[in-house]
């Protein structure tokens, strides 16, 4: 029954919150040392997933394990699975040598070995110069580095992060994004990793579940998520995406053929959906995959007029018209310089590019 | 450039109202209790510490305090503890009534618990009929601190409780849940985050309830304890003109209370770092209780409300009986002593006096306090902070040191000019005076957290429209806080209509007697004379809670945040 290859499962949870259902039947699980990302918009119930996990919250229904062993019935100061509070809440009357060794005091561990264990920490955040200050007068960057330390310190199996770096500037965010990497990498800690940021998720994740109102959307690596989403939301909510409706009308070994408003399409299918003759659909294409035409690409081939251009940056956003529908192509600065506004130019899209997703 | 002279010119005829009716009596105080014609001594300050009946008065008033604080704390802390964390029916009820001892005034309870504990009085005939005692017990007089403690104590927990509730709750849910999620017990949770964190509040009501029962004169005055520092202080002020002996007792007063307001005053500093840490992530959600556990609460904190009114429930049958006299309860209801309180040409101008004061301190407090709080929160020009940390210092300075100095400054000083200054002459400026510096701080709270309230986008917005600073003051800003003004117009006035130690000191000669001198006037005249003050009392009451109440109804829950410290 218990699948104790996973170092965290959650099976049916549901929780409501008076009449807000946060959770409805969530059930994924972990697998050792997997940095697990919960994404999804605010409210999606993201957060009362960690603070179960914690202990934080009880569940209405459902079963939690860690290492296969049954939880639910666990106090949070005996889950062992400490958390990174988005807000960090540093307890502000301790130095930051105190705010990291108070787990351990907790855990009665020999006071010989709380100094070495914290100092050893201290030196591993590069916080060793700062340990008498308190959190008042320590910067934004220099908080979370506590915070992460307060729980790298108990050697943990699990460490739970809420939204870790949503109150830290671009340029510290980077930083400790790197940090995070860096630790992933070095230990064997399971990490659940909560945010609403897609770009920290695809770029950090080993696998994400995609949230949405209290419901799994989608789950699996960033890869399959961002390429072969499975609806509609996620497709949305991991980057721009251009969705063109259609029809599948029959299949070309491995590919689908879609009837669109554009013509007859190749496209492949998402993950885990196999779609019959007739049913209808749409079709993902993000717009860094069309691409102006060139010969010998001679399916998916189509005519738009240039309505406006956008300079990111390294690329250009183009707005097309196609007959009543409108794409948007994302493309390097060397394939815009041919581009004008009101001009009608030929495009294309790979077939694998092309995915075809449940319509609703 | 304009405006900004003339709020400097505002600043400055306060703070000279300050230091003329607040800072001055208090160095005066301190000069005459140091320095005589022969120069600087410690003559009266030693003479003083040798005196073994002035050591013994000292004595007594620190026990008492000290007392008083600790069965406060033993009071205030759980009931606080439990409307911070917990959810229970009828909570906001509830929580009402807690406060609901503070606005009865002791010196009037007093009255009504000396029946009570009197020899036979109504409780050693309860015992006797119980046959638990066999004959009756003067319990005051065998227990003469037990009464004074217990009545204060039941007046002043509100205060600490108050403290408390806002220390408790306002500590971010998310520091106690890290503790728990870094293997803290719920047990380690409180001792090493929620006490610590709450320490700046703790401290600040312990003290304020330490200061306000060490310098309390009308309690002892009814028990008749002569032997304690403010009787001392209130027997030494026929002699304050030639006496130094007196001030040097004010001084140790005051140096007790100013020692306490600077340690809450640095612990609320520190506090304030701690607050600004983060913002609250969650909010904090109350536990429920057991049924079993709502009972015991519900018994325990009836218990204390039913102990804090009993005195004043006793004062009202005082006043409606004419024997209490090895009773239970009283015997022959009359209404005789309530027409007779309000008859005397004496209660008359007595009632007058404190109402017209009462209106007067609250104007100059309206005026003072609105002033106050818009220079510090609107404009925070330089000196702002001073005027500040001055219009709060009346909370922890006791109406009884401001009074003292008072008749040491300002009686004779004038000679034959500024007679309507000298207390001796007519005390009604100065009473009124000292009523507003005393409640100053009420007030100045109250404007604060409206102005902080309101956005300055209105303000703004009728400055651009071309409303000048002070029509923009005048059709803006005192419109939209109107009601946290008049709220607080309204606990000055309140406060002010039972207030003893100034008017006891301050009103010399019969014509110029509020309320609260009267009642002990009439205390010790013949013929039903405690049924009488004790009616009078019941008339003070009555108005008390109908503005009171008023107040309330205007200000809701911000009713309490008047009488935290930080």
């Amino acid at each position: 029954m218990k699948d104790s290859s996973s170092s965290i499962e959650i099976r049916e949870v549901s929780k409501k919150f008076g009449r807000v259902t946060a959770l409805d039947k969530v059930s994924f699980s972990v697998k050792p040392g997997e940095l697990f990302f919960v994404l999804g918009p605010s409210g999606c119930g993201k957060t009362t997933i960690l603070r179960i996990l914690a202990g934080l919250e009880t569940p209405d229904s459902g079963e939690i394990f860690f290492h296969g062993k049954n939880i639910a019935s666990l106090p949070p100061y005996r889950r062992g699975a400490p958390m990174v509070f988005q807000n960090y809440a540093l307890w502000p009357h301790l130095s930051v040598y105190d705010n990291i060794a108070f787990g351990l005091v907790e855990r009665k561990v020999p006071k010989k070995e709380i100094r070495t264990r914290t100092e050893e920490t201290l030196r591993r955040v590069g916080m060793e110069n700062l340990s008498t200050r308190m959190p008042g007068q320590l910067s934004g960057g220099q908080q979370q580095r506590v915070v992460l330390a307060r729980a790298l310190v108990l050697n943990p199996d699990i460490m739970l992060l809420d939204e870790p770096l949503s109150n830290l500037d671009a340029k510290l965010r980077g930083e400790m994004r790197d940090e995070i990497e860096k630790l992933h990498r070095e230990t064997s800690i399971t990490f659940i990793y909560v945010t609403h940021d897609q770009t920290e998720a695809l770029s950090l994740a080993d696998r994400l579940v995609v949230m949405q109102n209290g419901k799994i959307s989608a789950i699996g690596t960033p890869f399959e998520l961002y390429h072969r989403p499975a609806n509609k939301f996620c497709a949305d909510f991991l980057g721009e995406a251009n969705l063109l409706p259609g029809r599948i009308s029959g299949k070309n070994g491995e590919l689908l053929i879609v009837e669109t408003s554009l013509g007859s399409w190749l496209a492949v299918n998402s993950v885990n959906s196999k779609f019959a003759e007739g049913t209808l659909v749409e079709c993902l294409i993000r717009p860094e995959n069309i691409r102006p035409y060139h010969p010998g690409r001679d399916t998916n081939k189509f005519e738009a007029v240039v309505r406006s251009i956008r300079l990111n940056g390294s690329t250009v956003t183009a707005v097309l018209q196609a007959g009543g529908i409108t794409l948007m192509a994302t493309l390097l600065n060397e394939y815009a310089v041919n581009l004008k506004i009101g001009k009608t130019t030929q495009w294309y899209v790979a077939p694998e590019n092309m995915v075809a997703i449940a319509e609703a | 450039m304009r405006t900004r002279s003339n709020n400097y010119i505002m600043l400055i005829i306060i703070l000279v109202f300050l230091a003329v009716f607040l800072v001055w009596p208090m160095a005066y105080v301190f000069k005459r209790s140091f320095i005589d014609n022969k120069g600087f001594t410690l003559f009266y300050f030693g003479s003083l510490l040798s005196d073994p009946l002035q050591l013994e008065a000292i004595r007594t008033s620190l026990i008492i305090a000290l007392l008083v604080t600790l069965v406060s704390l033993v009071i205030a802390s759980p009931i606080a503890w439990i409307v911070a964390r917990r959810s229970f029916p009828a909570k906001a009820l509830i929580s009402g009534l807690i406060l609901l001892p503070m606005i009865l005034p002791p010196f009037v309870g007093a009255l009504g618990m000396k029946m009570i504990f009197a020899r036979c009085g109504a409780l050693s005939t309860l015992l006797m009929n119980l046959n638990l005692i066999d004959h009756p017990v003067d319990w005051l007089g065998t227990y003469p601190l037990f009464g004074v403690i217990l009545l204060e104590a039941l007046h002043l927990y509100p205060v600490l409780y108050l403290n408390l509730v806002a220390s408790f709750a306002n500590i971010d849910p998310s520091l106690e849940e890290s503790a728990a999620n870094l293997g803290a017990t719920p047990w380690h949770v409180f001792r090493r985050i929620v006490l610590p964190l709450s320490m700046p509040g703790i401290f600040a009501g312990t003290i304020l309830v330490f200061i306000w029962s060490f310098t309390e004169l009308g309690t002892p005055l009814v028990f008749g304890l002569r032997r304690v520092l403010p009787v001392m202080i209130y027997d030494s002020v026929s002699e304050v003109g030639t006496n130094p002996a007196g001030y040097a007792q004010v001084v140790l007063l005051l140096l007790v209370a100013a020692a306490g307001f600077w340690i809450s005053k640095r612990l609320t500093r520190s506090g304030n770092n701690i607050s600004t840490l983060g913002r609250l992530s969650v909010s904090r959600e109350e536990k429920k209780m057991s049924p079993g556990t709502i009972l015991a609460v519900y018994l325990f904190i009836g218990f204390v409300i039913c102990l804090s009114i009993l005195p004043h429930i006793s004062v009202l049958m005082v006043a409606s009986s004419k024997r209490w006299f090895l009773s239970v309860l009283p015997e022959n209801f009359t209404v005789e002593f309530f027409r007779r309180a309000v008859g005397s040409e004496m209660t008359q101008t007595a009632l007058f006096n404190s109402l017209s004061l009462s209106l007067c301190a609250s104007i100059i407090d309206l005026l003072a306090g609105f002033t106050i709080a818009w220079l510090c929160v609107r404009r925070r020009i330089a000196g702002s902070a001073l005027l500040d940390t001055l219009s709060m210092l009346p909370l922890a300075v006791p109406g009884l040191i401001i009074a003292f100095g008072y008749m040491g400054c300002f009686s004779g000083l004038f000679h034959d000019h500024l007679t309507f200054l000298n207390p001796r002459v007519n005390p009604m400026v100065l009473l009124a005076v000292s009523y507003a510096i005393r409640r100053l701080p009420y007030m100045v709270r109250a404007a604060h957290s409206g102005l902080e309230q309101t956005s300055t986008v209105y303000e703004e917005a009728a400055a651009n429209l071309g409303a000048s600073p002070f029509r923009v003051v005048l059709r803006v800003t005192f419109p939209l806080i109107a009601a946290n003004l008049l709220a607080g117009g309204i606990l000055c006035f309140a406060f002010s209509m039972l207030e003893v130690s100034d008017s006891l000191i301050l009103a010399q000669s019969d014509k110029f007697y509020p309320i609260t001198k009267a009642i002990y006037a009439l205390m010790d005249s013949l013929e039903n004379g405690v049924n009488v003050a004790s009616a009078l009392g019941a008339w003070g009451m009555a108005l008390l809670a109908a503005a009171l109440l008023w107040a309330s109804c205007l200000l809701g829950k911000r009713l309490g945040q008047m009488f935290r410290i930080s």
